[in-house]
């Protein structure tokens, strides 16, 4: 694609700074929208680390990142609870 | 062959990317990331990694499964 970068480390980029950009600034600035928005930079993450053959380290990323979402929406749960 | 259809899934990303950071519904926000989802399955596919693949296709979609319990809590 490239000079010679693998298109998935090329899209991965695009998606990974597209997505911690908008993470960052969330248009309806809200942490529902905040917390929808940090999948993206994720998936980047992804492509990125697809394009360097690492198999495990797919796996356990994919796996931590549902992990983490669900831990940020009980926390989030617990604070709407409270407030 | 497959250039071609490593081009429909790298536009399946963007077009998925964009979606999901310019739309303003949660609901709307969530299908269009399963759109860019989709699209990372064939490079997933393309480099080989077919036990990645079947993991993150069972654990991926848990994601949305927990965002949507924040969101039904949300709605009035």
């Amino acid at each position: 694609m490239i000079a010679g970068y693998a298109p998935e480390f090329v899209i991965g980029l695009v998606v990974l700074v597209a997505g911690a950009i908008a993470v960052a600034f969330p248009r309806p600035n809200d942490y529902l929208t905040r917390l929808i928005n940090l999948e993206i930079p994720a998936f980047g993450l992804l492509l990125v680390m697809l394009s360097y053959n690492e198999a495990l380290a797919l796996l356990t990323f994919g796996a931590i990142s549902v992990l983490s979402t669900f831990i940020y929406v009980r926390v989030i749960q617990k604070k709407e609870a409270v407030a | 062959m497959d250039e071609i259809v490593m081009a429909a899934a790298a536009i399946l990303i963007l077009i998925g990317m964009t979606a999901a950071i310019f739309s303003r519904d949660p609901f709307d926000k969530l299908i269009s990331l399963s759109i860019l989802i989709a699209g990372v399955f064939p490079f997933i596919v393309n480099r080989g990694l077919l036990d990645v693949a079947i993991a993150l296709a069972l654990i991926a979609p848990l994601s949305t499964v927990f965002i949507l319990m924040a969101c039904q809590r949300r709605a009035p």
